[in-house]
């Protein structure tokens, strides 16, 4: 799952790298990937991943889960209740990895010959993210102490050669699978029980044994890793997330405004939203080259997810330089003192040696900032254009046209939940329907959606 | 002290009666004498050798018989050296000044004294008027002490050398005599904080005055050399010019006194080696400097200056060589006399190859020096800007690893700076860097070589582009040729052979290397036309295998005529060329087949990955190796 979610992520940040427009298309693609991170508590993990990692082995294994899982209410009528039941009894208050363990406690000390243990361990699997202990690797551990020892370990070749004890491996190879989903590599204890239950070659153990293959091949594969705990701050937040975008070690990241909260002499409480944006010394170059009789464009809100949040960037940007202002420099032979900068010669490079590929470019327009901030206002993003003034003298020139969408201050409100399914896919269709549009500039009064005005 | 003082006052005298008997037939006379003196064709040359080789030509007639300088020559130099020695010898304490970082003021004047300020400036302007070989031959004593060297090369090879070489009779009338005599320092001012050798981003500007007499200059240029001394600067900057009725910027040359004023020189640079020499910034805040004062003609600043960088680094070879023939009479003391396991160190096959390496590397550059020097001295105007940067090449890097081997035969001793070992390894390392980093120096190798074949080839490529039958057949044929082992023939040996031969073998190997040279830059023509500019992997090893031709040129040039005339200790100079010959005959080899295309031993694209992966990271890539994942 873990590799899953990376490669996805991977896709779409070289995506974002590329263009911060894209960006807002592979949105959903990227939502897809990271909601299935935190599953809602009603549907079991494995259902959702199964075929991520369906190995050779994967056949025989899959009813069981299947059955465990669409039996269960039948199931709970009979001997599961009782272990249902224990995790409830014990946690009535408070759910933690304390009470957790306390249960396992309860259940061993229970009955020397754990009766029962399977329906136990299933049940104390399901539980575990209530306790929110699913990443936890003592507790699995602690599990898998509670089959007894050796009794499963086969002990002649006729043993080894049918599935023996198949419900008890199940639960076992079912065990593992969670800590897989949850992306939990096991550790050295974890192999000694497997080998003191199951023996050196059940069915667990190749599945510890392939869990170990994969998980440190996959552990950096992702490039530009996201950390587990993200900022909480909203300025931090914005740094991290625009650094990201950017991808640019010498861009530099300006915080034009703290959040702050404010009262008024008459009473009225002020808050004025934070606003951080990024440029790098290219950027500013090149908006030093812009044509100030074209308009700047500032964009947004585009979605950027990282893990299971969603924060929202605006772009400055201008259209494409239209082919007939592009000048090329001209060679310049008095350029450098030592040597010839360019061969006179009226030959071209070797069909055979050209090494570069047929691609076929799209002139997309330059980005010249970006920026990161708590309410889409224009009046919020003005302020930031101002702050770019700085660096930028040209902006005092240019006009600058907002184009906003209404997106994100619906989605900010709503809860996080809620976001995922329903208003997603908006600010996409929005911009997919502007495409076209891109072009002539008499289009964009037509539109009715975008707030514009000319920046003096 | 007393002595040198004798010997410049008879010196002195010597040239003044030489400066009365020929005082006004002396232009014309000149040339003549120069060509009696070294009794060299007088056709004018247009042919250059090192261009040719790209070529698969040897222009034997134009490195062949090695030069030679007339014995009335010889006697000169015989009466400057001796004195020039002991001074250096006697008066200079080379750790003091590396020390306290300052050339005393009694060593500078005796240095001036010894008219070592004007080597090269006409004897009409107060200087020695020497040639070109003799300035090569004092450089060689003078690089004893790098901070002496390089503040008297940053005084004459690129200070004064604007003047010298593009400067009105007027500006040489008024400026050299003072700068000969070491009255005045001069100073070479192009390099800026934001450019090294792109000129197009100098922002030192010259703006003409309201009433246009003067020009007012300003800007800062960084790391010159004697800025801190010097009261005659060469000074580059950007000047308004209008060509074809649109204005331009272009690069313009200037005579700047100190004594205009608005001149400030900066903090000295604290550097590792040749701390003896003065290295800072220097300012200038609205100097006025008269329009009389432009260098040739206004914006014609960037010939003036590709002129002045090119001419002034043959010298380097000689200087690396003094040096380097000073420490293998230190440290062969050394080695004879330490005994470990009793037996001399001398006997330790390992530090007998480190003086072999030494010897060859003195004895090769040497070479190179004074026959590039010869070539130089030539009548008319020869460009030997390539052969200049080849040797600058070999030399600056031969000298490195010479002086550093030289401290490792002493050990742990040679780390100390009881010994001058450690001074001279950081002296050296500057070598590489000035007078154009030796990457910017091979590009203008490779790339200069390149345009003169292209231009050659083109056509023939073109037709062999078209598919062309004949030209493949002679091709495939040419090819089975040389697979049938008959070698190339460039008439070195044989009938009309220039090479001695006791050589012939070396010289053998010289021709096969020239003509696989030939067909290499050929193919790489072929392959690449004009986008070989980008492809500096290949023009690095192009420039190599040059150097390397070149240096097998002097080095057979030289031992022929060695043995021809009978010089001491011939024998040891043809076992350092045969030495020298093979090894680079197998270098070239190996480099010219890394140039073949889908060459195995070819790594390049390799190594870009490589840069290219740790410049993203902006640092080295791999985890380290005690990290886990598990």
């Amino acid at each position: 799952m873990k590799s899953a979610r990376c490669l996805l992520q991977l896709q779409c940040l070289t995506l974002v790298g590329q263009s911060t427009r894209s960006a807002a298309q592979y949105g959903a693609l990227l939502r897809a990937a990271s909601s299935g991170r935190a599953p809602p508590p009603s549907s079991p993990p494995h259902q959702v991943f199964r075929h991520f990692h369906s190995g050779p082995a994967r056949p025989k294994e899959q009813p069981i889960p299947a059955e465990f899982v669409n039996g269960d209410d039948k199931k709970r009528d009979r001997s599961l209740v009782a272990h249902d039941d224990l995790f409830e009894r014990v946690a009535r208050e408070v759910k933690t990895k304390a009470t957790f363990n306390k249960v396992v406690d309860v259940f061993i000390k229970n009955d020397v010959r754990r009766r029962g243990h399977v329906e136990f361990i299933y049940a104390a699997l399901k539980k575990m993210p209530e306790f929110g202990v699913e990443r936890d690797l003592v507790v699995y551990n602690r599990l898998l102490d509670v089959f007894p020892k050796e009794v499963f370990v086969p002990r002649n070749f006729i043993q080894r050669m049918f599935n023996h004890y198949p419900r008890q491996q199940e639960c076992g190879v079912q065990l593992l699978e969670q800590m897989e989903n949850y992306g939990i590599m096991p550790n050295m204890e974890t192999k000694v029980l497997l080998v003191q239950i199951f023996g050196e070659k059940g069915h667990p153990m190749r599945k510890f044994q392939r869990i170990m293959y994969w998980f440190p091949k996959f552990k950096h594969v992702n490039p530009f890793p996201v950390p587990k705990h993200l900022p909480e701050d909203p300025v931090d937040l914005a740094r991290f997330s625009l650094t990201r975008i950017a991808n640019d070690r010498d861009a530099k990241v300006t915080v034009h405004q703290l959040p702050c909260t404010d009262v008024t002499e008459s009473g009225e409480q002020i808050t004025l939203p934070h606003v951080v944006g990024i440029q790098s010394p290219s950027q500013v170059e090149l908006l030093a080259k812009h044509n100030p009789n074209r308009p700047l464009f500032v964009e947004g809100p585009f979605p950027l997810w990282l893990r299971s949040k969603c924060v929202y960037y605006y772009v400055l940007r201008a259209d494409p330089t239209p082919p007939e202002e592009k000048v090329e420099e001209p060679f310049d032979p008095e350029r450098c003192l030592d040597y010839p900068l360019q061969l006179d010669l009226d030959l071209d490079r070797d069909l055979g040696d050209e090494e570069s590929f047929d691609v076929e470019d799209l002139d997309e327009g330059p980005v010249f900032a970006m920026c990161m901030t708590g309410l889409g206002e224009q009046a919020v993003l003005n302020q930031w254009i101002s702050g770019l003034q700085e660096d930028n003298p040209i902006l005092g020139q240019v006009p600058t046209l907002f184009r906003l969408d209404a997106g994100p201050r619906e989605l900010q409100g709503a809860t996080d939940t809620e976001s995922f399914h329903h208003h997603g896919p908006e600010p996409e269709y929005q911009k997919e329907e502007r495409q076209p549009q891109q072009e002539p500039e008499v289009t964009l009064e037509e539109e009715p959606r975008t707030s514009q005005r000319m920046k003096r | 002290m007393m002595n040198v003082n004798r010997y410049v006052l008879s010196r002195s005298l010597h040239f003044g009666q030489r400066l009365v008997s020929r005082s006004t037939r002396r232009a014309a006379k000149d040339a003549e004498r120069l060509q009696q003196r070294r009794s060299i064709r007088t056709q004018s040359r247009n042919l250059a050798y090192a261009k040719d080789l790209f070529l698969g030509q040897v222009n034997k007639a134009e490195v062949f018989p090695y030069p030679e300088i007339g014995n009335e020559e010889v006697e000169e130099i015989n009466q400057l050296v001796a004195p020039v020695e002991k001074f250096f010898s006697e008066e200079v304490d080379s750790a003091k000044i590396d020390r306290e970082a300052k050339i005393p003021e009694e060593t500078l004047n005796g240095l001036k004294e010894l008219g070592l300020f004007g080597i090269m400036v006409p004897e009409e302007y107060g200087g020695l008027g020497l040639s070109n070989t003799v300035y090569a031959r004092l450089a060689e004593i003078t690089s004893l002490d790098g901070s002496i060297a390089v503040t008297l090369a940053a005084h004459q090879a690129i200070g004064l050398k604007g003047i010298l070489i593009a400067g009105n009779e007027a500006q040489k009338q008024k400026y050299l005599p003072k700068l000969a005599s070491g009255e005045h320092i001069a100073a070479f001012c192009l390099t800026e904080p934001g450019s090294g050798s792109d000129a197009a981003s100098i922002t030192t500007r010259a703006t003409l005055s309201e009433d246009g007499k003067h020009y007012l200059i300003n800007g800062s240029k960084f790391w010159i050399s004697n800025g801190d001394m010097a009261d005659v600067m060469t000074v580059f900057a950007r000047t308004e010019v209008v060509v074809d009725g649109v204005k331009k910027d272009k690069i313009s040359a200037f005579i700047v006194e100190r004594a205009f004023g608005g001149v400030t020189s900066g903090k000295p640079e604290d550097k590792l080696g040749i701390r003896g020499s003065n290295t800072c910034e220097v300012s200038f805040d609205n100097v006025p400097v008269p329009v009389e004062n432009v260098i040739g003609e206004v914006g014609g600043g960037f010939k003036v200056a590709m002129n002045i960088l090119n001419s002034g680094r043959f010298s380097m070879g000689s200087s690396s060589a003094g040096m380097i023939k000073k420490l293998i009479e230190l440290t062969s003391e050394y080695a004879a006399t330490r005994k470990q396991f009793n037996k001399s160190l001398g006997e330790f096959g390992m530090i007998q190859e480190k003086f072999a390496l030494m010897s060859i590397n003195a004895f090769v550059m040497e070479s190179m020096a004074y026959l590039t020097a010869g070539m130089m001295d030539r009548p008319g105007l020869p460009d030997c800007s390539l052969e200049a940067a080849m040797v600058k090449v070999f030399s600056s890097e031969g000298g490195w690893i010479c002086t550093s081997e030289a401290l490792q035969i002493l050990g742990g001793l040679g780390y100390t700076k009881n010994y001058p070992y450690e001074r001279y390894v950081r002296d050296c390392r500057i070598l590489p860097i000035f007078e154009g980093t030796n990457e910017i120096l091979r590009m203008y190798i490779a790339l200069t070589g390149m345009q003169y074949a292209g231009k050659v080839l083109t056509g023939k490529i073109k037709e062999m582009k078209k598919g062309n039958i004949g030209l493949a057949l002679g091709m495939v044929g040419k090819k089975l040729r040389a697979s049938f082992g008959s070698s190339a023939d460039l008439g070195l040996t044989g009938k009309d052979g220039v090479v001695h031969p006791s050589l012939a073998q070396s010289a053998k190997k010289f021709e096969q290397n020239v003509d696989l040279f030939g067909s290499t830059v050929e193919s790489l023509l072929y392959r690449y036309g004009k986008t070989l500019v980008d492809e500096q992997l290949i023009l690095k090893r192009v420039a190599d295998v040059l150097i390397n031709l070149y240096a097998m040129t002097a080095v057979l040039s030289r031992s022929s005529r060695s043995i021809s005339i009978g010089l001491r200790n011939h024998d040891h100079e043809v076992l350092l060329t045969n030495t020298f010959c093979s090894d680079a005959f197998f270098k070239n080899n190996y480099w010219m087949t890394q140039l073949q295309k889908h060459s195995p031993e070819n790594n390049d694209a390799n190594i870009k990955k490589i840069a290219r992966e740790v410049l993203e990271n902006r640092a080295y890539v791999c985890s380290h190796p005690l990290e886990r994942t598990f």
